[in-house]
């Protein structure tokens, strides 16, 4: 007796009638696989748009941030009224604070004559808020105008230019048709909204942005002093500041709502979602095909083992043990194509993303109710083998 | 215990049956009356079309018994329910014209179906009985060939070791010789007759075969869905003597 056999207590009919048909068992496979990676893909995507949409909240050291009432994202974040930060800050709790700027600038992409946008932040020169590695040793530096910081892990092959800046070349280019020194490297990443960014001083982000005033920044840093709680000091700084003008959030509630617009109040979850469901609806077409084949195929034999015995119940759970087998043996090749793919698509538009063990799990028990799925719409027809027939 | 062995096999009194509804609604069985004992083989005849195979789906519990009495082993199969149909079925070994074994299975796996269809979990001995009964009908040597490696004839003995791996105390068959050349025919049939013999098995079988009819206790004739007449093999064939058959120990005919 075969060692499965011996664990199940029975034959494993499913798994000899699939492997009895290799051709019709490695289509199912790669119909399993395929709307694995499909699905993968689309998570994937998803997950990258939100992890890049807060990456660089997370790099800021603040503990609350002020900002315009409507803003949406970096790159639609706005203005307030800089005098809202000045009240913020006598509030009690309030160790220090400071006008962030953010815009969107033209530049010349290095040793070429291509244009593109790139995402300029300016904050003054002394105030480290950088979690950033070596951003903080460099910043001082940005106080001599017209110099910045570049982000090596912008979108494009910048690795000569970002080389030169690495070994004090102190390359230059020009940016929103200024002429702008390289005096260090940073690595954040590009977005969907931008192919990279530059830190700069908050004068030098006037002389690149000229719409932007120093009355008028985008964020609003705070940070508290030890031994304060944040929400609660955010409660008392929107107590003083509060209005039409300005928005008091704590870090985290700055991340939670900026990647909650994506999802929730923007058409892109839902896109992406579709996208996952169009997966798994492929999967589950190719599946049911599979499988009621399979089913037609031995309809004979169901009934011959109907006649001679076998419960509706136990000839089901054959269709659904193979249901089990093309989850297994579908999603593995699925996971490690979906792998490769990762790392193409990270390579190619120089974004994070990642594969969570829980978004593993998730994909995998998103399979395993797909073919549970199909294997129930196929197994209809074994209810319906008559054992009468037979004779 | 006692009054169970002394009790007919299969009991049949005054079955009719019908196919299709309304106008299309055809009668194919007419009051039968036939019972089968403890260890009887007999074979139904009669042309084509006359209800033989009815019969034999009324009595495996492959069709709802519409009008009369069918007891299996006891069992009244007028309005059983599911369970005591499945168990019924349980009780029965077929044998099927077209031997029905799984493409997709060796010999022995498809023996081995015959424990499954119990619906207990597979014993550890399971292969070494169906090892066993492989060699008792001369297969011991094609355990692990699929169907596509087997003659007709020993497809026909898989079959029927599948059929009787689980000890039935009834075996039905539908023209298992069908398929077969009369040397192979003749001791297929004689194989299930010994084992019938050895094991108190009963066997109704419906057959057209005319070279194994001396293999039967009693023979049935059906014409137009009625029973006309029960003989013995001998009084059937015109008392022709039956093959010579050496090789196999075919037992004792008793006619009842």
């Amino acid at each position: 007796m075969s060692f499965a056999a011996r664990i199940l207590g029975r034959t494993p009919l499913g798994w000899l009638q699939l492997v009895h048909h290799p051709m019709r068992f490695a289509m199912a496979l790669a119909g399993v696989s395929f709307a694995v990676i499909l699905v993968f893909m689309q998570l994937g995507f998803m997950n990258m748009l939100f992890d890049t949409t807060v990456m660089f909240h997370k790099q800021l050291k603040a503990d609350i941030v002020l900002v315009n009432p409507a803003a949406r994202n970096l790159i639609d974040i706005r203005t307030f009224p800089r005098r809202r930060l000045i009240q913020a800050l006598g509030v009690e709790g309030v160790a220090d604070g400071e006008a962030f700027y953010i815009g969107q600038v033209n530049w010349v992409k290095p040793g070429t004559s291509d244009r593109g946008i790139i995402l300029a932040f300016g904050v003054r020169g002394d105030f480290d808020v950088f979690h950033t590695p070596g951003v903080t040793a460099l910043q001082p530096g940005l106080s001599v105008p017209g110099t910045a910081l570049f982000d090596t892990g912008s979108r494009g092959d910048f690795r000569a230019f970002s080389k030169l800046i690495a070994d004090g070349a102190r390359p230059t280019t020009e940016v929103a048709g200024k002429t702008i020194q390289f005096d260090g490297i940073f690595r954040l990443g590009a977005s969907f909204g931008s192919e990279g960014s530059i830190i700069v001083s908050d004068q030098t982000f006037f002389a690149i942005s000229p719409k932007a005033l120093p009355t008028t920044p985008n964020l609003g840093i705070i940070r508290v002093e030890s031994g304060h709680d944040p929400e609660v000091v955010a409660q008392r700084i929107a107590a003083v500041v509060a209005g039409e003008d300005v928005k008091v959030m704590t870090m985290q509630q700055f991340i939670t709502t900026s990647r909650n617009f994506l999802s929730r109040e923007s058409p892109i979850a839902y896109i992406f979602s579709f996208g996952v469901m169009m997966g798994l609806v492929v999967g589950i077409i190719i599946v049911i095909q599979i499988l009621s084949t399979d089913v037609q195929d031995h309809l004979p034999e169901y009934a011959t083992f109907k006649a001679m015995g076998f419960t509706n119940r136990s000839l089901l759970s054959i269709v659904y043990e193979q249901s089990a087998i093309l989850t297994v043996f579908g999603f593995v090749p699925g996971l490690i194509a979906s792998l490769v793919c990762y790392e193409l698509v990270r390579g190619a538009v120089s974004m994070p993303i990642a594969m969570p063990l829980d978004r593993v799990f998730l994909v995998f028990g998103m399979t395993a109710v797909m073919c549970f799925i199909a294997g129930t719409i196929a197994l209809r027809r074994v209810s319906k083998a008559d054992p009468a027939e037979v004779f | 215990m006692l009054a169970q062995a002394s009790m007919p096999a299969i009991e049949i009194h005054g079955l009719s049956h019908w196919y299709g509804e309304g106008a299309l609604k055809k009668q194919v069985l007419f009051d039968i009356d036939l019972s089968v004992a403890r260890g009887e083989v007999v074979f139904l005849m009669g042309p084509s079309g006359c209800g033989k195979t009815t019969i034999l789906t009324l009595l495996g519990a492959l069709r709802s018994v519409q009008k009369g009495e069918v007891r299996v082993d006891g069992v009244e199969l007028f309005g059983a329910g599911e369970k005591q149909v499945v168990a019924c079925r349980r009780k029965i070994g077929f044998i099927f014209q077209n031997h029905n074994l799984h493409r997709s299975l060796t010999a022995l796996e498809n023996v081995r179906m015959g424990l499954e269809a119990q619906g207990k979990r597979l014993a550890v001995d399971a292969d070494a009985r169906c090892l066993a009964m492989l060699a008792i009908v001369g297969l011991a040597d094609h355990a692990h060939k699929r169907q596509d490696k087997l003659s007709g004839g020993q497809r026909q003995r898989v079959a029927i070791a599948r059929a009787l791996i689980a000890d039935p105390k009834i075996v039905l068959a539908d023209e298992p010789t069908a398929a077969l050349d009369s040397t192979t025919g003749y001791e297929v049939i004689a194989l299930i007759r010994r084992l019938a013999r050895e094991r108190g098995m009963s066997v109704l079988m419906v057959t057209h075969d005319n070279r194994i009819l001396s293999l039967a206790d009693r023979i049935v004739e059906m014409e137009d869905g009625q029973l006309i007449s029960a003989q013995t093999p001998a009084s059937h064939i015109g008392r022709s003597p039956a093959p010579a058959d050496n090789s196999l120990n075919t037992g004792e005919v008793t006619i009842s």
